[in-house]
């Protein structure tokens, strides 16, 4: 099926927008490479290219080169950034600290995000980084280019930046490592007006919201977590680039419980695609694996011999609820039990999808280890449904901003918050009932307590009856 | 809004701080104004930033504000 856009897209035609011809951007031979020295010495990043994996360092020599051949007029800032940038790395190694000084007042008129600034404190050392500035640019859902992008891109911040850049930074966007503060306004422009993208997250704003690549490629997928994840992004820009919040905010968008953009452990606020009907079983595909004609987990781990598969062995033994078996030549599912963990259909995605009725798991609190160590989040919502333009999901997420602004410290996150008043109370707060897809496992999470209005005759009662009925 | 405004202003300019979170402000506000919601409080505060008065400082992981030409500069 051919692509068919919602909205009109703009089309790019790289002819138009390049920057350099094709002789400037293969400027350099192996050879030239191969003899390639860094403006400093650099014997620890140097060491770091012996090791098995593919170095950062090699990359950051074939950039430094391609820069250092390219005109003067031909790059708006230092040519020997990359250099700079390695000399300065190396110096860092030498002090055991670092050589960064973070933050500042720069940034794009009128956002509050999106650019961080970043100077060396050793300017004199390594001036083609005495600016080096940070921008995060929004990357599309699920992180599909098309290449006429890509090079646009390529292009631009080879000229108005370092040219070095990450795809992508663990919250999703891309991100343009080291410009100056004169070229933030001309990339912003360019990127907004010619490329169609905007800058990201950063600072106590909504992060730049991400999600797998969801029903574009992937059949396990519950919701169109592209859709979603547009709709949040382009709903909440004002969040995005106004900074109200009391620290960072992030949310992912998981098609399944397989969980490719780990929002679980990740995000904020996570929406995991999930069904409430069964699992949709084939019953002669299932036999097709149990013949060994079609390959477990799709052939995933078929670069070994491990022996004929086993449906006892590797399936229903592994079922964490202990839920399904094989009687009579059929495989039986007890779909109250499940826990939606994916496993069966993962190793026999040709005979199990999941159900039709599908929607969003939620969870809330997930966070890195600054304070408090790190944490996963804990499930809030156990099923919502999950359609646009997704008022139920709005609802939800600004209830639980509206909470954080009030009561959440300055740098604390939501889960610290969630921590500090307990889950009960944060229930309570979002009006949600305590149900039993919270608890880990009985006696291990016993955080829901009654209420004394919940209890009949509430926590009086006449003793002299109990009494009657019960000896001392 | 334009009060909101103002009460931002006069504690930022009556404050030795040089840079605000948020919920600086927010509580600034609210002492002359207890009703205000945090939203409105937000759109005077980016308001401010539109017109050059207030800018914003980021150190990458949060985000404060400060007044244009004290305290914080370009290269801080
Ligand atoms: S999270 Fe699930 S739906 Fe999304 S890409 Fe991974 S397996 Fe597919
Ligand atoms: S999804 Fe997981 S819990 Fe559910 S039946 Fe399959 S293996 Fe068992």
């Amino acid at each position: 099926m051919a692509f068919e856009p919602k909205n009109e897209q703009k089309e790019l035609k790289y002819e138009e927008l390049r920057i350099y011809t094709d002789e400037e951007l293969n400027n350099y031979t192996e050879e030239e490479l191969k003899n390639f020295k860094f403006k400093h010495d650099v014997p620890d990043l140097d060491d770091l290219e012996k090791g098995p994996w593919p170095s950062f360092v090699s990359d950051a020599k074939q950039e430094a080169l391609h820069r250092h051949k390219l005109a003067d007029d031909r790059l708006m800032t230092a040519k020997d950034s990359v250099d700079d940038l390695m000399g300065a790395l190396q110096l860092s190694f030498d002090d055991g600290e670092t050589h960064w000084k973070h933050g500042g007042i720069v940034g794009v008129f009128g956002y509050g995000g999106g650019v961080i600034g970043r100077y060396s404190d050793v300017p004199e050392k390594f001036p083609g980084v005495t600016h080096f500035h940070t921008m995060r640019v929004n990357q599309t859902s699920s992180k599909f280019y098309d290449t006429d992008f890509l090079r646009s891109l390529a292009d631009l911040w080879e000229y108005r930046g370092s040219g070095i850049l990450n795809m992508h930074g663990s919250t999703g966007d891309i991100v343009f490592l080291g410009t100056t503060t004169d070229q933030l306004e001309p990339i912003f422009y360019d990127l907004t007006h010619e490329l169609g993208v905007d800058l990201g997250g950063s600072g106590s704003n909504l992060r730049t919201p991400s999600c797998c690549v969801g029903k574009a490629r992937c059949e396990y997928a519950c919701i169109d977590t592209q859709d979603l994840c547009y709709e949040m992004t382009q709903f909440y820009q004002d969040e995005l680039h106004r900074p109200m919040f009391p620290y960072k905010f992030k949310f992912k968008f998981d098609g399944c419980p397989n969980g490719c953009v780990a929002s679980i452990a990740r995000s904020d606020m996570s929406f995991i695609g999930t069904w409430r009907d069964d699992i949709r079983i084939d019953q002669e595909a299932v036999k097709a694996y149990i013949a060994g004609e079609s390959a477990p987990n799709a052939g995933a781990h078929g670069g070994r011999d491990w022996g004929k598969f086993d449906i006892q062995k590797e399936v229903i033994d592994l079922c964490p609820t202990n839920c399904m078996c094989y009687e009579d030549g059929e495989l039986k599912i007890d779909n109250s039990e499940c826990t939606r963990c994916m496993h069966c259909i993962n190793v026999m995605p040709k005979a199990l999808r999941p159900g039709k009725d599908t929607g969003v798991t939620i969870l809330c609190g997930a966070k890195a280890p600054i304070l408090e160590g790190a944490q996963m989040a804990t499930m809030i919502v156990p099923f919502m449904k999950a359609e646009a333009p997704y008022d139920n999901i709005k609802e939800l997420i600004e209830k639980v901003w509206d909470w954080w602004m009030e009561e959440g410290k300055n740098r604390e996150r939501l889960g610290e918050l969630i921590q500090r008043f307990s889950l009960p109370r944060f229930l309570d707060i979002m009006e949600l009932p305590p149900a039993p897809q919270m608890v880990k496992e009985p006696r291990s999470n016993p955080y829901i307590f009654w209420k004394e209005e919940d209890v009949k005759g509430g926590w009086n009662r006449d003793i002299n009856d109990y009494r009657s009925r019960h000896k001392r | 809004m334009e009060d909101f405004k103002k009460a931002i202003l006069e504690h930022a300019e009556g404050s030795k701080k040089t840079k605000f979170y948020f919920k600086d402000l927010e509580k600034a506000v609210k002492k002359t104004y207890p009703d205000a919601k945090s939203r409105m409080i937000k759109k005077a505060a980016t308001e401010l930033v539109n017109e050059g008065t207030l800018i914003y400082y980021s150190t990458g992981s949060s985000t404060m504000y400060g007044l244009k030409g004290r305290g914080i500069t370009e290269d801080h």
